[in-house]
């Protein structure tokens, strides 16, 4: 009876992981390293031999550029959240397409998930990149104890606050990005298509990387209030005290929907949710209720969720995937400096994506006077 | 306290002690009232509440009135109350009155919280209502397979695995196929469940924990490899349940846009509390699947096939789970994201044994799960000062206070998790 459970329990387990672990077909390579130490391990009962590293995915192309492979650890939300961690690994994805480069990625599950993902890829991948500012302790851990291997990290500038002095460390590039420029930019779009005189916005969590984007959309519509003497508020952010609207998670969609919900009770019909696959919630209650507009964020919208194109307003860009690119090909041509990366409006970092029909021309003539503004830094973007 | 002695849900007799301690917290209450909110508003300030919903067709004019007058009303009241209490005290219906009094408190609440700004309160009641659904029908997933004895901690992952299957096959046919398909997903991943913890007799909650998280691979694995690939994206996007307005009910001022303009999960929810609570408490049905949950040697003596019953409870409430997870997809945003369900599943548990596994206090249970996760986001849009972290906690501090005896002690089933042995 024993061993008719056991047998019962572990092939559960087996298909489960397994179905985890299996990738394109071509090739199944997970870390060694990973498969004793695999978070799913630790609740189950199955002999740690018979597993593997969940969610782990490798493909290659049978191309130049051989023998380098790229590796990224996703945040929670998972690799095809059509926001942050899937606009990271579209730039993976081109460099596997122009350079024949291999890759990997491994999805975090949970935040203790970090420290085990990033030591999965040690031996295996030349380049780890770990894209979300919730890792910056696991990544720069990794960094110093492994001088030899090289990393990328999305949204953090390491800073010792003991020390209170600024972190560079030769194998790590920080890739940080001013958001808030290009939510600037939308902001003002959104003011100026309000019909209501109010706009909305809400965060995943309350940190730097996402509330910067509300920043930038609060100084937006602020700006737009004091060239045309327009009265436009804003809801669910208050840049003075730091504080506003939060779903507490990057995940549930229907969190999402009651944000959308509640925001337009309160009359908002423009709303910028900075919580990845989360707004895409938002833009079905946005859509149903109709009358009112998203504001897409680190990735077209219109793109990646194209259901929701006709109520997508703009998206605020953050172009990860090209930093992501040139990382990759610098590490290629031996031209890699570790240190900060700085993405902006002037160098293309970060961006506003194409505008809805809705917005006037003028408005479009406006904002290139606004860039213009913002690059010279005459105008102020956040606190 | 004497409450450990008496269960007080369903007790007639309430012992002095009891009845002076709530009395003292019915005052206490009063006291918070006046203090924390009555004396912190101008006495000229108006609060707000909107009554309608954004389009909405029924019109229904704004809810405005001086704060502090009803503030000072709602502390007298409960004053009285208490002091009553006190002096003559109000036997069986304490229970009642402490029900009617937090009530009372979380009016003070929002009025403090609104005074000198406006709220949509039919709003918060709607999202409140929505929010509890998957919650609530999560709990009757619970209560089913609880009472026959079976812990069912893998909701989670049935609710899942049922969003993934509505998606892809409410993609693929229409909404109803979706649904029907969701909740089979539900009622296989359950029929496992039952092999695993009736057949093997393997630890229930081993069981549960083992499906969860091949739910979460299975689907984290199929939505990465094909929904969110654009060649599949025909898989991810289902017809969902369109909002059906009940004639009549519907035109009521205030509740009608509320409660009935929703889509069918909403509907649903509250057939299933009728069905569920008729079916359990006053059907032949109901008393042999409680039988087997409370004694089973005892239903097997007299006849009752133990096995077959509990089978019959875990798929069914596999299959509820199934329904609860294709609200997500069908009912709530149509596409499919990994680990879209959030963690409700698990927190449809705590309102199971909130609701002392009981349909309607379930529903009870959900709703005010539901009430405060909704209140955080309005709270946080009148910049109240309350960490919305706290008010996230609120609903689980009281289900502690339950789980401790505090408020009334919660009976769960006899044979709970505890594997049935035929001799």
């Amino acid at each position: 009876m024993n061993k008719k459970i056991f047998s019962l329990l572990t092939l559960l387990m087996v298909a489960a992981l397994l179905l985890g672990a299996c990738g394109d077909g071509e090739e199944t390579e997970a870390p060694e390293a990973a498969a004793t130490e695999a978070p799913e391990v630790v609740v189950t009962e199955a002999p740690p031999a018979e597993t593997e590293a969940p969610e782990v995915v490798v493909t290659e192309a049978p191309m130049i550029g051989e023998g380098f492979t790229a590796c990224e650890v996703t945040d929670t939300g998972g690799i095809d959240d059509a926001s942050f961690n899937e606009t990271a690994w579209n730039g993976i994805v081109n460099a596997e397409a122009d350079f024949g480069i291999s890759s990997a990625f491994v999805e975090s599950q949970q935040q203790t998930d970090y420290d085990v993902n990033i030591a999965g890829f040690l031996d295996t991948c030349d380049l780890i990149i770990a894209v979300g500012f919730l890792m910056d302790a696991a990544t720069q851990a990794s960094a110093n104890a492994n001088p030899d291997q090289m990393y990328a990290i999305v949204d953090v500038d390491f800073f010792d606050f003991v020390a209170f002095e600024d972190i560079t460390l030769d194998n790590v590039k920080e890739l940080t990005y001013r958001t808030d420029q290009a939510a600037f930019l939308a902001g003002y779009v959104a003011a100026s298509v309000t019909e209501t005189g109010i706009v909305g916005t809400f965060g995943g969590m309350s940190f730097g990387s996402v509330t910067i984007f509300m920043d930038g959309f609060y100084y937006g519509v602020e700006y737009y209030n004091a060239q045309n003497s327009a009265d436009v508020q804003v809801i669910g952010w208050d840049p003075a005290a730091q504080e506003g609207l939060f779903t507490g998670n990057f995940e549930s969609t229907d969190d999402g929907r009651a944000m959308g919900v509640t925001l337009m009770d309160e009359g908002a019909d423009v709303i910028l949710p900075v919580a990845g696959p989360v707004g895409l919630g938002t833009a079905a209650a946005v859509q149903e209720a109709g009358n009112a507009w998203i504001i897409g964020v680190d990735a077209d919208f219109t793109l990646t969720a194209p259901d929701f194109a006709d109520v997508t307003l703009t998206s605020v860009m953050k172009n990860m995937d090209a930093s992501i690119y040139d990382v990759i090909s610098d590490l290629l041509n031996d031209l890699f400096v570790g240190g900060l990366y700085i993405g902006t409006l002037e160098n293309g970092g970060v961006g506003l994506a194409g505008l809805n029909d809705v917005v006037s021309a003028d408005v479009q003539a406006e904002l290139v006077d606004i860039i213009a503004g913002i690059i010279a830094g005459d105008i102020q973007t956040r606190p | 306290m004497a409450s450990t002695t008496t269960p007080i849900i369903s007790s007639e007799y309430v012992s002095p002690t009891r009845q002076r301690v709530m009395g003292f917290v019915f005052l206490g209450i009063a006291l918070a009232i006046l203090v924390l909110f009555a004396m912190q508003v101008e006495p000229d300030q108006l609060t707000t509440f909107k009554m309608k919903l954004p389009r909405s067709e029924v019109d229904i004019p704004n809810w405005v009135f001086s704060s502090s007058l009803a503030l000072n009303i709602l502390w007298v009241i409960c004053a009285l109350l208490g002091g009553y209490q006190l002096v003559r005290g109000f036997e069986k219906r304490t229970n009642l009155v402490l029900g009617l009094i937090s009530g009372m408190f979380i009016f003070g609440f929002l009025t403090w919280a609104t005074s000198g700004d406006s709220l949509n309160l039919a709003g918060l009641l709607r999202n409140t209502l929505l929010k509890a659904v998957p919650i609530t029908l999560g709990a009757f997933s619970g209560i089913l397979c609880e009472r026959a004895g079976v812990v069912n901690i893998a909701i989670e992952g049935m609710m899942l695995t049922g969003a993934f299957v509505a998606t892809v096959f409410g993609s693929l046919t229409n909404a109803w196929g979706g649904l029907i398909a969701g909740v089979l997903a539900g009622g296989v991943l359950a029929w496992v469940h039952a092999i695993l913890s009736i057949k093997y007799k393997t630890d229930q909650i081993i069981s549960g924990t083992v499906i969860n998280i091949f739910s979460v691979g299975l689907t984290s694995f199929l939505s990465a490899r094909f929904l969110a690939q654009p060649e599949y994206s025909y898989l991810n996007s289902p017809e969902d349940f369109e909002i059906y307005k009940i004639p009549i009910l519907s035109e009521i001022p205030f509740i009608g846009p509320i409660m009935f303009e929703r889509n069918i999960f909403v509907y649903a929810m509250f057939i299933f509390l009728f069905v569920l609570h008729f079916g359990l408490f006053f059907t032949r049905w109901g008393l042999r699947l409680r039988s087997v949950g409370e004694h089973p040697k005892a239903a097997d003596t007299l006849g009752i096939n133990v096995y077959r019953t509990r089978y019959m409870a875990v798929i069914l409430g596999g299959m509820m789970a199934g329904f609860a997870g294709s609200y997500f997809t069908l009912g709530s945003v149509p596409r499919f994201d990994e680990l879209l369900t959030g963690g409700k599943g698990f927190i449809s548990l705590a309102a199971m044994i909130f609701g002392n596994w009981a349909p309607i206090g379930s529903l009870g249970a959900g709703l005010l799960f539901g009430f405060a996760d909704s209140l955080k986001n309005n709270l946080a849009l009148l910049k109240v000062a309350i960490p919305s972290e706290f008010l996230l906690m609120a609903p689980y501090i009281a289900t502690m206070i339950v789980l401790a005896g505090v408020v009334g002690r919660g009976q769960m089933p006899a044979a709970d998790g505890q594997p049935y042995e035929k001799e």
